[in-house]
């Protein structure tokens, strides 16, 4: 009997996690860095005349990434600018396409829409497909799909700061699910980030958050434990390399978090765990019962907004 | 702001009629692979392939409880993106599931993939082009299938979805409950400019750059209008409106909750997946005998 088919906790907030850090962590990642800064990020940026329109320019954007990868994302820019231009990026949820940011940009941001390895037209080389991707060579954290994953999120802070338009002391980062998953991610990995929000983050407390729940994508991990039982000891190691409780001591810029109390996808008592390891000083929760996967994101995205506002607008 | 629906292509039975005959003429050609891994001690699921018009090779999930049928059905019509997911674990207990991905989505990407945005203005400018005709029999040909399945209980078939639900339901008269969310078609001509955001906007960006078009564009959406679709719905239906403050709310789509036949049952979105999810699962459950519905943990 899983611990699922057994009574909840009553308390999502005080649930904790049983999510360890590895004692090379810091090591595995220092190398992995290591890896993706050898090899030179070619960015080009492409006009696509179809998408723009009199108030903003569209354009398709490629870079390199680990393992030669070759990654796709959409840039927006307002026509009418005063340089320099604070940033955002969003970043995609786990089935979803990658964001084209465009009413974004109107409010005055040069916009980045990710899309990592696997996603739509960043998946000629790499293509797991959905599902697929959570468990790809995941008893191995050198070839595990989220480690060139991971990277060619953080990369788009790269592309950002080549850009003679876009003001590298104001770029901010947001996403849903995975796309909060990777908010966190880059928030803690890349000191550049000035600001981030995320909504009902994914890949956080995963050894947990299989035992709370049988929806997508998680049930993915559990499929696989019960097809490959004896690989658990390697899935939990290779998890713990990759899990977002692990990395975020490690942001210290302004951030807000959204949960939903009934979130069946990305479970409340993972989002309690992942925020309370923030070691941002500045850093808010909201909490919102009634509400599932979405995180009552319907009203959450004014406070959103305006917090974006404060931070890379000065409003 | 009001909606005012223009009247139905003359045509537009016979426009539906011929797609519907040239999909008759193709064999099903159901294949049935199952997959041990995404198996479980109450389910079988499978890689169901199918054949559709064009001809075109299509792929769904489908999963089948274990057990004494027949079983209800609870399809899956696909959204707008490139996956479409495995049913829920509970779902899956109780009900023959289908999951379709249509021609472009993942898995059903050779020879055709589906670009986002990109994909709601294949070939837009006629309707015997437009990539959306083939997405509707891809839907249908699911309904055939299902047809000539032992463990299938035909007296029992659900669709849920968007659009494409509304469209396999009417049709497909075998489908005896609908449970949708108008999104991608409704009083496109009108709804699409009050909007910059993906994937309305798509429809903005075509006229804009091919603003000579602009009048096929809108006349291929007349086929494609699901207000022309509800009189033919025969199934119990629930339709999921937005709020007073929302660009679907129940005033705009005053027109399309007319034209049904048989008045539909109102559901006001609470815009929390919970909320939702819980309203349509339960639905589901008192329609079919089952009283209470099986929810995730979280949603208990």
């Amino acid at each position: 009997m899983s611990a699922m088919d057994r009574a909840r906790p009553g308390d999502p907030a005080t649930y904790g996690t049983r999510v360890v850090k590895p004692a090379d962590f810091d090591a595995f990642w220092e190398e992995v860095l290591a890896q993706a800064a050898r090899i030179p990020l070619n960015p080009i940026m492409k006009p696509v005349p179809l998408r723009s329109t009199p108030e903003v320019e569209v354009f398709e954007v490629y870079y390199d990434s680990l393992d030669g990868v070759r990654v796709a994302g959409w840039y927006c820019l307002p026509r009418e600018r005063t340089e320099p231009l604070p940033a955002m990026v969003y970043y995609p949820g786990y089935i979803s396409e990658p964001t084209l940011p465009k009413a974004q940009a109107r409010q005055g941001y040069a916009t980045f829409g990710a899309a990592p390895r696997g996603k739509l037209r960043s998946n000629r080389q790499y293509n797991p497909g959905y599902p697929g991707l959570l468990t790809h060579n995941i008893i191995d954290r050198h070839t595990y799909a989220y480690r060139g994953f991971y990277v060619d999120a953080w990369r788009v802070i790269d592309f950002l700061l080549s850009r003679p338009e876009v003001d590298p002391a104001r770029i901010g980062v947001q996403g849903g699910s995975q796309g909060g998953a990777l908010t966190l991610l880059t928030a803690a990995m890349r000191p550049e980030v000035r600001a981030a929000a995320a909504q009902a983050p994914y890949l956080a407390g995963m050894i947990d958050a299989i035992e709370l729940t049988h929806s997508y994508p998680y049930e993915e991990i559990n499929e696989y434990l019960r097809l490959h039982p004896e690989h658990r000891p390697a899935v939990e190691e290779t998890l713990a390399y990759f899990d977002c409780i692990n990395f975020v001591d490690r942001i210290r810029c302004p951030i807000i978090v959204n949960i939903g109390l009934n979130d069946n996808v990305c479970p409340p008592e993972t989002g309690f765990a992942v925020f309370e390891a923030i070691g941002s000083p500045d850093k808010k929760l909201y909490t919102y019962p009634g509400h599932g996967h979405d995180a009552n994101r319907y009203e959450h995205d004014a406070i959103v907004a305006e917090f974006f506002r404060h931070h890379l607008m000065g409003a | 702001m009001t909606i005012s629906i223009p009247p139905a292509p003359a045509d537009f039975d016979r426009y539906w009629a011929a797609t519907l005959d040239e999909l008759a003429a193709l064999p099903i050609a159901a294949e049935l692979t199952p997959i041990p891994m995404r198996s479980t001690d109450f389910a079988t699921l499978y890689e169901l392939r199918l054949t559709s018009i064009g001809p075109y090779r299509i792929f769904s999930y489908y999963s089948v409880p274990k057990g004494d049928g027949p079983f209800p059905v609870l399809y899956h019509a696909p959204g707008y993106g490139s996956v479409v997911h495995i049913a829920a674990y509970e779902e899956r207990q109780r009900y023959v599931t289908v999951a379709l991905r249509h021609r472009g989505q993942r898995l059903s990407d050779q020879p055709f993939a589906a670009a986002y945005p990109g994909l709601l203005t294949t070939g837009i400018t006629d309707p015997s082009t437009y990539v959306y005709r083939g997405i509707v029999a891809d839907c249908c040909r699911v309904i055939d299938f299902l047809l000539q399945r032992p463990e299938v209980d035909a007296d029992r078939i659900a669709v849920v979805g968007d659009d494409l639900a509304l469209f396999t339901a009417a049709l497909r008269p075998q489908v005896d409950a609908l449970y949708f969310a108008p999104t991608l078609f409704y009083a496109a001509s009108q709804l699409a400019p009050q909007t910059g955001s993906y994937p309305l906007e798509e429809f903005n960006d075509y006229v804009r750059s091919y603003p000579e078009q602009a009048g096929e564009v809108w006349r291929t959406l007349s086929y494609f209008e699901p207000t022309h679709f509800a009189p033919k719905v025969a199934a119990d239906t629930v339709l999921v409106t937005g709020n007073e403050r929302d660009a679907l709310s129940p005033a705009v789509l005053a027109p399309l909750i007319q034209a049904f036949a048989r008045p539909p049952e109102l559901y006001t979105t609470a815009h929390s997946g919970y909320r939702d999810g819980v309203h349509q699962a339960s639905w589901l459950a008192q329609r079919y005998g089952f009283g209470e519905p099986l929810l995730p943990p979280h949603w208990q």
